[in-house]
């Protein structure tokens, strides 16, 4: 395809949409609405009984505000086959408002740290007894307004595109800034897109941080675990790998753009989820083996707690499907190739890292006193309810809602990378073989 | 006559902390039935010195109400040692009687075991060790001189519960309560130490050991390594509430 | 902004070979230098075992120090070679292909170094073997629970697994050098090249190998330092060392301190060979790169290292971080530590004109080699110094005479091992040189030209 056709069928393919897409959309809502009423019907309950609830919270931000992470690293890193994927992992940074809604009440819940156990020890904070409540909203608004500057700012020439075809008029008037496409407004463009990058990339570092340790290893008294945080963000960059090779191939099946999302974005992908399939492994592995070697009495009570106790059905299905199931696939190449079984083994670390949030957060939830010294009996395990099931179907509901809903405004597919890509691409001889010479811009 | 092997003995300690005086006389009598090399000053400025048990004195309080208080330690003879699984090659391990023993022929001189060891009881042999000539027919025939390169620490005797379990099979009978003790324990004036078969539920260090006694605890024992050595608490009138804990 | 020079085959294989054909005057020069300084090393170790530990500065708490730092520091710079090889060689990224050999070079003798540590540190080193189960007879085994088992086994299948991957890179230029020698040297490279003719298929099968050699590496390059990591992680006895990072944090620590000790490698076999053609300043500026990079990473794991220990707050944590903090000369390190390893090299780095200067990155990855050594000695001796919660048996440590000679001739013998390999085998491949020309394209686009790479399609 050509360079100018690209603009002019991504445009097509944003503005309208079929029928399928608007059936979808209601389904989705319906999902979500029946959320809204579980969500209800557990107000009232007890801290313990929101396990379920905080493992959703985490979970979509796992999943959604980390998944830009892969266009920004991708981005740094200068690879030609990130073009065709960067938006569709950027665009989830609007799931970041979304998400800001289940953040709400588990503020409201969060115990106070006085008497316990908390990364905030210093004591010299705005508001001693709160302050991570103030200072993990900041964290996370902070990641919700980078991502949508991120987005935005990746988009822009995109949204200019979009105005020339809608006649210089319009919202994407406004969205693309006076756009003209200059030398200085590219370099500007490139500084601020580096920029913003590596901001989200710390800030996702830090809300991760904050998130793990504040929402559920602070909870347990007595579980001091270094590398948590490290785990956290890194079953969370696995499945923003997985998120976005799913989207790609939802884009590619059902959304029209085989062409443009070739084998080989998939095959870069699924090396890193590769990678991170087994560091899975080797961060849980680094806490399980110091824990369980050592003996402590207060350590074994934490793996029973999290790992063989009353949650091993959890924790058995999170570690099969994004370790061991993941790498025994992952380590094939026929399968890296194929964009149907990578989505599929995308999908079941997605489901896995599901069941992995569950059973750290509704865990780490279920404590009744947090104010402990050390973790002396683990809690019977609490299962989930109607309404519990409830607001996690409406959660993963109104996720994917509102990208959906997204897609209708910004291009799913960044139109100026790919016509770049179509620039640094050029296809040579040597000897006698066919090569392809990929260019390397400083 | 049967020769036994197998005995339902656990060897045990345990240490009155409000009997102890300070006086040392532990220290000695362990030094001289086990051969332990001599420190001199300059061993301890170095703090090299080889104590199978010693006195830890700790000051409370400021001066001039100052306190000393004393807490002897011996190795504790954990029921779940952190250094046994770290030794490399087997060379400390746990035997039937409930004693973490040291074999010396054994040892490489890893000192993995010494830095596992939470309660610090166990001792290198950084020079191979000399006794002056006069001392020569002081030391005990019954106790292995170490070489140096290697790891010892105390053994509860373990030269004296043989001898002790040899004699009950000669007799054909069992090791009867209060019939020997280490060398620490003989050499007590106050009675602070008390050894036995804390297996046998007659036994006086069982019955001091019983999990229901006021004043016991046992040293950091939030780690769970399961200590053989139950000590007793000081009852002391001035001590405040706060400070009981001598765990921590 | 590449200073590249057309050279033909022949010059390629001229300067590369060098080394080996040629040996320039300054390398007996160093040689005899660095192994004097082994020798005084030999004799310190020679004194122990003769006479005992009781040499070096050891006391009841602090029972590992110096000889165990050091083992860490050059695990550390050894994890350089598999990181740049494999990584990089997977990843067929272009700027490692004159550092490759180099790193694989520095793996494998600092490997080995590594591995002498924990011997010399030995009570009684004379019966090493036992860690290994060679006893059939009397069936004592060795204890597979002990770290101190897993150790040994980690680092000689790494080190056999790294000598291999040196090997099979080796191949074509030791045919360059059997074709070029005579006599008895002539017959040992034509054994060592096993009849080696640059045919199609050879190639092929060397490119297999090194990257299925890669991939077996990986898991063995992470496991060999998380292993070590483990010798003090697991220890309950030890509350400092006690934490679930240490594995990760080892290993990209690692990974810092290696890809520095690559650059200043780099950096000093350009001066000595004078391979300005090869080592070239795009190059120095894509590892610096990936240092940078990698700092962050480090530094990361550096901090919540240090957060968790104030974490529970218990007094046996509280008081290492205060020894760090505010006595001397505790003190002193952290901040020499901090400097070196972090905060004066890493902030250079953003600057192109520190990347593309030579000196500049010799002087900073020395920077940093020093800070990561510190590093390795924070993490190891305050913790035995406090361990004990019972205050009675703190102690303090400060090494000895002969424990510093040692680790002096410990460089000294990495040194010494690399310069003898360049005596004998190219350090540079002379197949990746040639490759790189080969695979170099331009792209236009408008009236810009665009360094390009050709890849398969």
């Amino acid at each position: 395809m050509a360079s100018e056709e690209v603009a002019r069928d991504v445009l097509q393919r944003t503005f309208v949409k079929g029928g399928r897409y608007w059936q979808a959309v209601a389904v989705l809502a319906v999902v979500f609405l029946l959320g809204v009423v579980g969500f209800i019907l557990k107000l009232g309950d007890e801290r313990a009984q929101w396990g379920y609830f905080a493992a959703t919270f985490s979970y979509l931000f796992t999943v959604a505000q980390t998944a830009p992470v892969v266009s920004v690293a991708l981005r740094l890193a200068k690879n030609h086959w990130r073009r065709p994927l960067a938006r569709a992992s950027e665009l989830f940074a609007v799931v970041g408002l979304f998400n800001l809604l289940f953040f709400i009440p588990l503020l409201i819940l969060l115990p106070s740290i006085e008497g316990r156990n908390t990364i905030w020890i210093l004591g010299v904070w705005p508001s001693r007894f709160y302050t991570p409540h103030i200072f993990d909203t900041l964290a996370l608004v902070g990641l919700v307004v980078l991502g949508l500057l991120f987005l935005w700012t990746a988009a822009v020439p995109d949204f200019a595109a979009a105005r020339e075809q809608r006649g210089g008029r319009g919202r994407y008037a406004f969205l693309a800034l006076g756009w003209q496409g200059t030398a200085r407004q590219w370099r500007i463009q490139r500084a601020l897109l580096g920029l913003l990058g590596g901001l989200y990339f710390m800030d996702v570092l830090t809300t991760h941080f904050l998130i793990s340790s504040d929402f559920s290893m602070a909870l347990v008294p007595g579980w001091v675990d270094s590398i948590y945080p490290t785990f956290h963000a890194l079953t969370g960059l696995q499945a923003a790998v997985a998120v976005t090779i799913v989207t790609m191939f939802l884009l590619r099946t059902v959304g029209g753009y085989r062409e443009y999302l070739p084998m080989e974005s998939f095959w870069g992908l699924s090396k890193i989820l590769l990678a991170m399939s087994l560091m899975w492994f080797y961060f849980w592995w680094s806490a399980f083996i110091t824990f369980w070697y050592g003996r402590l009495p207060v350590e074994q009570n934490i793996i029973q707690l999290i790992m063989f106790g009353p949650y091993r059905p959890f924790f058995i299905i999170g570690f099969l499907f994004c370790c061991i199931f993941a790498v025994g696939l992952l380590i094939w190449n026929p399968l890296r190739k194929s964009p149907a079984a990578m989505a599929a083994i995308a999908a079941m670390i997605l489901v896995g890292g599901f069941f992995d949030r569950m059973r750290l957060y509704v865990a780490s939830w279920s404590l009744a006193d947090t104010t402990e010294h050390e973790l002396t009996k683990v809690p019977a395990a609490i299962w989930p309810q109607v309404p519990d099931l409830l607001v996690i179907a409406g959660g993963l509901a109104g996720a994917v809602l509102v990208y959906m809903l997204a897609t209708r405004v910004v291009p799913v597919m960044s139109i100026w990378e790919m016509k770049e890509l179509r620039l640094y691409q050029v296809p040579r001889q040597l000897v006698r073989r066919r090569m392809l010479s990929l260019g390397k811009p400083e | 006559m049967t020769v036994r092997t197998e005995w339902d003995h656990k060897w045990s300690m345990v240490v009155d902390i409000d009997r102890c005086t300070g006086c040392q006389a532990c220290v000695v009598a362990c030094q001289a039935e086990n051969n332990v090399p001599i420190n001199t000053e300059d061993i301890f400025k170095q703090s090299r010195a080889i104590e199978w048990i010693r006195i830890e004195r700790y000051w409370e309080g400021e001066f001039p109400d100052v306190k000393a208080r004393y807490l002897p330690a011996m190795c504790q003879h954990c029921g779940n040692a952190p250094c046994e699984p770290v030794c490399p090659v087997y060379a400390t391990y746990h035997n039937d009687e409930g004693l973490n023993v040291q074999v010396y022929n054994r040892c490489i001189g890893t000192r993995f075991c010494a830095n596992n060891c939470p309660f610090e009881m166990r001792f290198f042999n950084w020079w191979q060790p000399v006794w002056p000539e006069s001392l020569r027919n002081q030391l005990n025939p019954d106790v292995t001189v170490r070489n140096r390169g290697i790891m010892e620490k105390c053994t509860f005797c373990v030269q004296r519960i043989r001898r002790a379990e040899r004699t009950a099979i000669q007799e054909e009978r069992d090791v009867k309560d209060g019939e020997f003790a280490p060398a620490c324990v003989q050499a007590c004036p106050t009675g602070t130490l008390v050894f036995g078969n804390s297996n046998d539920p007659n036994s006086r260090v069982a019955q001091l050991m019983k999990s229901d006694h006021p004043r016991r605890y046992r040293l950091l024992e939030h780690l769970g390594t399961e200590p053989n050595v139950v000590y007793l608490k000081k009852v002391d009138p001035y001590l405040k509430e706060e400070a009981h804990n001598g765990s921590h | 902004m590449q200073d590249r020079r057309t050279l033909t085959d022949i010059q390629v294989n001229e300067t590369l070979t060098n080394t080996v054909l040629k040996t320039p005057l300054l390398w007996y020069v160093i040689l005899a230098f660095m192994g004097g300084i082994v020798m005084l090393g030999v004799v310190a170790v020679g004194l122990l075992v003769n006479m005992g530990q009781g040499l070096n500065g050891y006391n009841r708490p602090v029972m590992w120090a110096f000889f165990l730092t050091n083992m860490v520091f050059w695990i550390g710079i050894s994890h350089a070679g598999v990181m740049l090889s494999a990584i990089l060689r997977l990843a067929q990224a272009e700027f490692r292909r004159p550092a490759t050999r180099a790193a694989e070079v520095l793996t494998v003798f600092a490997l080995a170094t590594a591995g002498l540590m924990p011997i010399v540190h030995l009570g009684r080193l004379w019966r090493a073997y036992w860690i290994f189960p060679y006893d059939f007879s009397r069936g004592i085994w060795p204890d597979v629970r002990s770290q101190a088992v897993w150790d040994p086994h980690a680092i000689s299948t790494y080190l056999i697994g790294s000598s291999l991957f040196i090997f099979v890179a080796l191949i074509p230029d030791l045919a360059v050098l059997r074709d070029r020698t005579t006599g008895i040297v002539h017959s040992i490279y034509t054994m060592l090249a096993m009849g080696w003719r640059g045919t199609v298929r050879q190639w092929r099968l060397q490119a297999i190998a090194g990257i299925i050699l890669s991939a077996l590496l990986l898991p063995v390059f992470v496991s060999v330092h998380s292993i070590v990591s483990w010798d003090f992680s697991m220890l309950v006895g030890v509350p400092s060392w006690h934490t679930t990072i240490f594995a990760p944090y080892f290993v990209i620590g690692a990974v810092h301190s290696g890809v520095a000790g690559v650059i200043t490698v780099l950096v000093l076999m350009r001066w000595l060979f004078g391979w300005h053609d090869y080592i070239r300043r795009e190059h120095i500026d894509s590892l610096a790169r990936l240092l940078f990079v990698v700092a962050l990473a480090w530094f990361f794991f550096f901090m919540l290292e240090f957060m968790f220990g104030l974490y529970h707050q218990e007094g046996t944590e509280m008081v290492v971080r205060e020894l760090w903090l505010f006595h001397a000369p505790w003190n002193a390190i952290f901040v020499i530590f901090i400097l070196t390893a972090f905060v004066i090299p890493v902030p250079l780095w953003l600057f192109r004109s520190v990347r593309r200067s030579f000196p500049l990155m010799f002087f900073t990855t020395i920077l940093v080699n020093v800070g990561m050594w510190l590093e390795r000695f924070l993490l190891i001796i305050p913790g035995l110094e406090r361990k004990h919660p019972f205050t009675f048996s703190w102690g303090e440590y400060a090494p000895s005479i002969f424990e510093i000679t040692i680790i002096t001739a410990t460089f000294a013998l990495v040194a010494t091992m690399i310069l003898l390999f360049a005596r004998a085998f190219p350090l540079i491949p002379l197949g990746d040189a040639k490759e790189a020309r080969v695979l170099r394209d331009e792209i236009r686009i408008g009236r810009r030209t665009v360094q390009a790479v050709l890849r398969e399609e």
